[in-house]
């Protein structure tokens, strides 16, 4: 923090939102005014901040923010409003959960709350986790959106999610697939995208595999390999065919580190169910030539050290852990376990700095207090499940109807599965109440909406959600504009409301210098700065000799050092699998077709798969309507050119994308830059009007598991 | 002494932090006007397509033919330095005449929609460069993909390709700017 003039002071943050990045922010601000947004210009490697950060002061300052708390005055999800008093405001929310809680109980208090702050010690969902712990308990949800399939298969193959490489190891790969995986637009680590570059100029090989051609292998790439959506299990099982027919796997690593091969085996060559998955079955699946598979599955076996990089696309599909327990698998034929430059494609959570489940787990059990007697962990619904849940209750499975849902950091109306449906059941429970910045389609659906601020109005103290080297000190830039106040202050004035004492005995900043001290004990390298220090500087980067890659002591000596599976070793046959026998979710790697895939009766109906991907240009939801950012490239949907010819769609039309979920009018990008019989939108423009609210039997998110028609839309036809 | 630029397209991922970086120094409210632009190029047909991106503010021309034809004389080029410069205040305006725009063949002037429709564009962040920065597109870059400096300094570093994907180079402006290319 430089102290030029009185007036004159730059400030630094970041950003706490739910991409890969954890980036470098320095604020320019005169008179208490943000002029300005700068971004790291320190010590290599630098944290340079994406078009999103850097647009920020125009989601601070924009009009569109809300500023005082709201109350309902039309129907529920009407977006009729007007302006009430905080006192008002809290009285009522605080009626309101009293006379929930006495007369059905603390499970019909549902709280939705998401991703809106990630990685943040302070200030996200946990502000209003805690205080309706003390309340006596509530039904929280499960899952995630991103990565809940990649999640499952770390613990299982490999007993822990702490299965990442550092992306400073990137460069010391020879061959790098990118499967299902776009850093340049999504930001998977700040540093990713430049030591792909790096990787790049450098000779390495790399290939992308994906059903578009995406800025990440337009960039880095020097083959493409467009694939179906939901097939991709087909066609790793296939380069296992390939590996194991011409011995290419390393069958010595495989005896010491891992149990059962044998049985994978068996079901690749087709000793189990008599079907042999070679390259030509999975090509009739995946839409791939069997010459590329076989082409893409020597090289990965012979190249060495290889990276198999994915992080969560492919799974977010019906059956989608089975690609990344095929992921795992290939990984450990080729080898590239416990090695630099290798990859043991699983969760690419390096373990290096606070770890954020266990930071977490630290935090919220800090924040969350200590649950009052008789107060039991309610069972959580799964997030695919949630508006089900709301409209069937006790009809539905779950314990209790619900008839209270408090949402914060989330914009769930427009990011789980199935709006329509979301709508719908929001029209049912007694009381709604959602935390906003700007009013969302969730926020619309409340009976009273409190404002929020940014986190450029508070203080906090942050680290990457995917792990990595650093901290960073989330220094308060400007006061809080309007009434808008913070999560934790919203639930200090609601707990004495609520007849809760010790909600917080502490401030913001002694809450922030407690978790700073036991940050410590969770960072296993070189001692943190102490409070002052850090704050003065704003990022503390934990400098490391070597990348931070997983594995290396099982590597070196398994019997000392197994792996935390309950048979210490790399599980491709998952001994705990075979036990729970969940259908859906077999001990080995299997490819299984999807529902709603293009094999399904309903593709003739809806012949176009329709995949969610992410915008470079928003977070999800997040400044959808910020102009810098909204204005540098039009909402689309992706068509293959093909596609669009048959039905007379050119670029800039408007089209509607339909199925039996709902429409959805968006303008048509016209490109070859999708395979044919697919299209996409990015994911926080409306997409979850034709998701279906399933989940995959492990609970991966079904984002990418869906089919569509596309027509021109004649009434409206424009050009955008 | 020619300050230019370069734009290593092989590395561009097009992030639009440099279109970003540029609007918020300069205070740019209207998203009508953009001093530095992306530019998207896909060519062949699926699956071999290709993409690549062209980020480009103003070239600052050797030769500049928006100077040539400004009926006022409002757009100047500086002597020790080779900036384009342009004097708002004699600026007729883009309504009243534009044809900077017309002439420029990157068509780089831009006009504003919403009141004050002078000519504005790329300054090559001139009060950066005095205190030894480079230009906020440059630093803003995650890729590193962009430079500026004297001319002459970088083609000494990274060449003297003079036109990419997107991009040609006028015989007639000369710009100053030189490429690593995609393709």
């Amino acid at each position: 923090m430089a102290q030029q003039t009185d007036s004159e002071k730059i400030v630094l943050t970041t950003c706490p939102h739910d991409c890969g990045g954890r980036c470098v922010l320095k604020v320019h601000v005169q008179n208490g005014v943000i002029r300005e947004i700068e971004t790291d210009d320190g010590a290599d490697p630098q944290l340079r901040a994406c078009c999103r950060g850097r647009s920020y002061r125009q989601h601070v300052y924009s009009e569109n923010r809300l500023q005082t708390p709201l109350k309902r005055v039309g129907k529920r999800g009407e977006g009729k409003f007007e302006p009430i008093s905080w006192a008002e405001a809290l009285d009522t929310v605080a009626e309101k959960l009293t006379h929930v809680k006495n007369t059905y109980g603390n499970e019909s208090i549902l709280y939705l709350a998401y991703s809106g702050n990630t990685g943040t010690f302070l200030h996200n969902q946990l502000s209003v986790f805690r205080l309706l712990t003390l309340f006596g308990g509530f039904t929280p949800i499960w899952g995630s959106c991103s990565f809940w399939g990649s999640l499952f298969n770390s613990e299982t193959t490999y007993g822990t999610v702490n299965a990442g490489h550092t992306s400073d190891d990137i460069p010391n790969a020879r061959f790098i697939i990118m499967w299902g995986w776009n850093p340049a637009e999504t930001v998977q680590r700040t540093t990713t995208a430049w030591n792909l570059a790096k990787a790049k100029e450098q000779g390495v090989k790399i290939v992308a595999v994906d059903p578009r051609f995406t800025d990440s292998a337009a960039a880095f790439a020097t083959q493409w390999i467009p694939i179906r959506p939901g097939t991709d299990t087909a066609m790793l099982i296939a380069m296992a065919h390939v590996m194991i027919t011409e011995n290419l796997h390393d069958q010595k690593f495989l005896d010491s580190h891992t149990v059962g091969f044998g049985a994978f085996k068996d079901y690749v060559l087709g000793a189990s169910d008599g079907l042999p998955k070679t390259p030509q079955w999975a090509a009739a699946i995946t839409g791939v030539e069997a010459a590329t598979i076989a082409s893409l599955a020597r090289q990965y076996a012979t190249i060495k050290p290889a990276k198999l990089l994915t992080l969560g696309a492919p799974g977010r599909t019906a059956f989608g852990e089975q690609f990344h327990r095929a992921a795992s698998t290939l990984a450990a034929m080729t080898g590239n376990v416990g090695i630099y430059g290798g990859e043991p494609a699983a969760f690419n959570l390096p373990a290096v700095g606070l770890q954020p489940l266990a930071g977490t787990g630290l935090i919220s059990r800090q924040l969350s207090g200590n649950l009052p007697e008789g107060a039991r962990q309610r069972p959580a619904i799964h997030i695919t499940k949630v508006w089900d849940a709301i409209l069937d209750g006790k009809k539905a499975g779950i314990s209790s109807d619900i008839k209270f849902v408090y949402v914060t950091n989330s914009n769930a109306v427009n990011q789980f599965l199935n709006s329509n449906k979301a709508s719908r059941a929001l029209q049912e429970p007694e009381f709604v109440v959602v935390h906003e910045q700007v009013m969302t389609a969730t926020a619309r659906h409340a009976d009273i909406v409190l404002p929020v601020n940014t986190h450029f109005e508070r203080n906090d103290i942050i680290r990457p959600w995917q792990g990595g080297p650093y901290y960073i000190y989330m220094n308060k830039i400007i006061e809080p504009l309007y009434e808008s106040k913070s999560d934790l202050e919203i639930c200090c004035e609601l707990a004495p409301r609520l007849g809760i004492e010790g909600y917080s005995d502490s401030t913001e900043d002694e809450w922030l210098r407690l978790f700073w001290k036991e940050a410590e004990k969770f960072t296993d390298s070189k001692p943190l700065p102490d409070y002052e220090t850090f704050k003065a500087e704003g990022v503390h980067k934990i400098p490391l000799e070597k990348p931070a890659i997983a594995f290396v002591k099982q590597r070196e000596n398994i019997a000392e050092n197994p792996f935390s599976t309950p048979s210490g070793k790399i599980e491709i046959y998952s001994q705990k699998l075979e036990e729970r026998a969940t259908p859906g979710l077999p001990p080995l790697p299997t490819y299984i077709p999807a529902w709603e895939g293009i094999d399904d009766e309903l593709a003739k109906k809806y012949p176009l798969q329709f995949i969610s991907t992410h915008s470079k240009r928003r977070i999800h939801s997040n400044m959808h309507n910020n102009p810098w950012l909204r204005d540098l490239e039009p909402h689309t949907v992706w068509i293959n050119t093909a596609d669009a010819g048959r039905r007379s769609i050119k670029n800039g039309d408007m089209v509607k994308v339909f199925n039996d979920r709902g429409t959805v009018l968006v303008a048509a990008k016209v490109t070859g830059r999708i395979m044919p019989d697919k299209d996409g939108i990015d994911r926080g423009g409306c997409a979850n009007t034709l998701l279906k609210d399933a989940c995959s039997p492990a609970g991966a998110f079904c984002g990418n598991t869906c089919l569509v028609q596309i027509e021109k839309e004649i009434q409206t036809a424009q050009t955008v | 002494m020619q300050i230019g630029f370069y734009f290593d397209q092989s590395r561009c991922t097009g992030c639009y932090a440099c279109v970003v970086a540029c609007r918020d120094k300069h205070d740019i409210q209207d998203t009508h006007v953009s001093w530095r632009r992306l530019i998207e190029t896909e060519t062949g047909a699926y699956p071999g397509v290709q993409l690549s991106y062209l980020s480009l503010s103003c070239c600052h021309c050797a030769e500049p033919a928006c100077a040539g034809a400004c009926p006022v004389e409002a757009i100047e080029k500086r002597t020790e330095d080779g900036i384009m410069t342009v004097d708002r205040q004699s600026c007729l305006g883009g309504d009243a005449c534009g044809a900077c725009k017309d002439a420029c063949p990157y068509h780089v002037p831009q006009f504003s929609t919403g009141g004050d429709d002078k000519m504005q564009m790329c300054t090559l962040c001139r009060d950066r460069l005095e205190q030894g920065k480079k230009p906020a597109c440059v630093d803003a870059c995650p890729l590193y993909a962009l430079d500026a400096g004297p001319l002459e300094e970088l083609q000494k570093k990274y060449g003297a390709v003079k036109a990419v994907k997107g991009f040609a180079a006028s015989p007639k402006t000369k710009p100053s700017i030189i490429f690593k290319p995609r393709y």
